[in-house]
């Protein structure tokens, strides 16, 4: 996705922001900021995101 | 008297004559032995746990019978009993050496012939796996070898992906540029002895003063931006309470220094005298050392067995520096209950020996700065001059600059081998051929 592609929310019709969003893994948790409805909180992961940072911070946390 | 109580039934050798016998895990109070009885020999009992934590709780493996007609030791060269694949494969390319030390595996006879640069080239081609393999050069000391430079370059040629070197450091202190060269040939990290940080230490184990020269190797190592792990070989009355001291020296030397690998000494190769219990330094009590020696900044939920050898082989700590803190990335208690099975573990651990040993090229080779450390905590509030550990874009840019090791291998000599154990070796040397479980590639038995 280009950074100035707008991305709309398909359930209420927003248009998603970028805001924190927290996760957590095997007992560590982690923020970032992803898109987000503003309505309904739902996030946006992109493929990129999930292939890229999100992975490494996975592996990183895994054990051998 | 204690009762004695059998754990598990398993096989070993007599440690005089090597015959292959069986053996047991039996428990005496807190206490467990390998047990076994050879007809021309006698008894042997060899401690392998001391009772600080469970072993039960430690082991939790499936552990099954062992197979009628297992060729072990004699017939190694992976057959089809052995349970794990190569994660590192050891390639000695001399038995030549420059020190003379009390304790060596390899007991190298100086003044041998050397294997050919043909023949070590021929070696490197049979044995990698294009992109995959971790070769580990050793020896003997294979900075003796003239050719070095070139038998790594070759091993990068050949496909390796990681070249380890296995080095006292001797040259690598004394000689710059051969450490500039190494670096140039894709040597992706150093297996540095280091066996404390007195003089005294050395001098009992390698008959002469050292630190100043492991202290340039190691400075050496990060001016070409080689990753250096600390290896101690620990002998009981000489360095074990050494072993505060020498996490304490690699934790100020980060990122230089990548980690310590701790090796309780074993009693093959050259030894001064067949050992007795007292002189056997078990992973529970390395464990328990460890802990309290470092003050709790390493704390023992935190060094987990590994997956890719037996639980009493072997563990491993991953830690990274965060704002002066020493924080654990895994614990033993939180431990995933699956692992992915679709993941070789040997290849998960060499994947994770890679990344944690390799130094990204982006690391500034600024002198060092001794950091000051604390208890590890996560939640420590963050000071202006650090990042929030919290932050994913944060944490993985300290996960590969700042990133400590603590790990260890209890090598299995003629007292305490233990054929479960060697099944799911995945230490391997390479030799005529065949890749070897290092255990018992340098099995050596005792004079009674």
């Amino acid at each position: 996705m280009a950074d100035t592609e707008k991305l709309i929310c398909s359930k209420c019709n927003k248009e998603l922001e970028l805001k924190r969003t927290n996760f957590s893994y095997l007992g560590h948790s982690f923020f970032t900021d992803l898109p987000k409805c503003p309505q309904c909180g739902m996030v946006y992961l992109s493929e990129e995101f999930v292939k890229g940072r999100m992975s490494e911070v996975e592996m990183q946390l895994e054990d051998k | 008297m204690v009762d004695e109580k059998l754990l598990y039934n398993t096989k070993s050798v007599c440690p005089i004559c090597l015959k292959p016998i069986a053996a047991a895990r039996v428990s005496r109070g807190k206490e467990i032995f390998l047990k076994k009885t050879c007809s021309d020999h006698g008894t042997f009992e060899t401690i392998i746990w001391r009772g600080h934590y469970d072993i039960n709780k430690w082991i939790n493996i499936d552990e099954p019978e062992l197979p009628e007609g297992l060729q072990c030791p004699t017939g190694c060269g992976l057959c089809a009993d052995h349970l794990n694949s190569t994660c590192c494969v050891v390639l000695n390319i001399t038995d030549r050496c420059n020190l003379d030390c009390n304790f060596c595996f390899a007991d190298p006879e100086n003044g041998a012939n050397d294997p050919s640069f043909d023949e070590i080239k021929k070696s490197l081609y049979n044995l990698v796996s294009k992109g995959k393999s971790l070769v580990q050069l050793s020896g003997g000391e294979p900075t003796v070898r003239k050719d070095l430079v070139e038998i790594v370059r070759t091993a990068k040629q050949a496909g390796a992906k990681y070249v380890q070197l296995n080095t006292n450091g001797v040259l690598l202190g004394e000689d710059k540029k051969l450490v500039k060269d190494l670096a140039e040939a894709g040597l992706s990290f150093v297996f540095l002895q280091f066996d404390g940080t007195e003089d005294a230490i050395y001098e009992k184990l390698r008959n002469k003063p050292l630190l100043s020269v492991k202290q340039k190797a190691i400075e050496n190592c990060a001016e070409f931006n080689i990753g250096v792990t600390l290896v101690a070989t620990l002998v009981r009355d000489v360095n074990v309470s050494n072993i505060g001291q020498i996490i304490n020296y690699a934790l100020e030397r980060i990122p230089h220094v990548r980690g310590v690998h701790f090796q309780p000494v074993s009693f093959f190769g050259r030894i001064p005298r067949m050992p007795s219990n007292n002189d056997r330094i078990t992973i529970d009590e390395l464990i328990y050392e460890i802990e309290s020696q470092s003050k709790n900044i390493i704390k023992a939920e935190n060094l987990l067995p590994s997956s890719c050898y037996h639980p009493l082989c072997s563990f491993h700590g991953d830690f990274v520096i965060h704002n002066g803190s020493v924080v654990p990335l895994q614990n033993f208690h939180k431990l995933e209950k699956e692992p992915n099975p679709t993941v070789n573990p040997a290849d998960r651990n060499r994947e994770f020996i890679g990344r944690r040993w390799e130094r990204p090229a982006s690391i500034k080779t600024d002198a060092f700065k001794p950091i000051v450390l604390k208890s590890a905590s996560p939640q420590n509030t963050p000071k202006p001059c650090c990042g929030n550990i919290h932050d994913m874009d944060y944490f993985l840019k300290i996960a590969k600059s700042q990133s400590f090791t603590i790990t260890s291998m209890l090598f299995q000599d003629a007292g305490n081998i233990d054929f479960s154990r060697l099944r799911k070796c995945s230490l391997h040397v390479y030799d005529n051929e065949k890749f070897i479980p290092f255990c018992s590639y340098y099995l050596s038995g005792w004079e009674q």
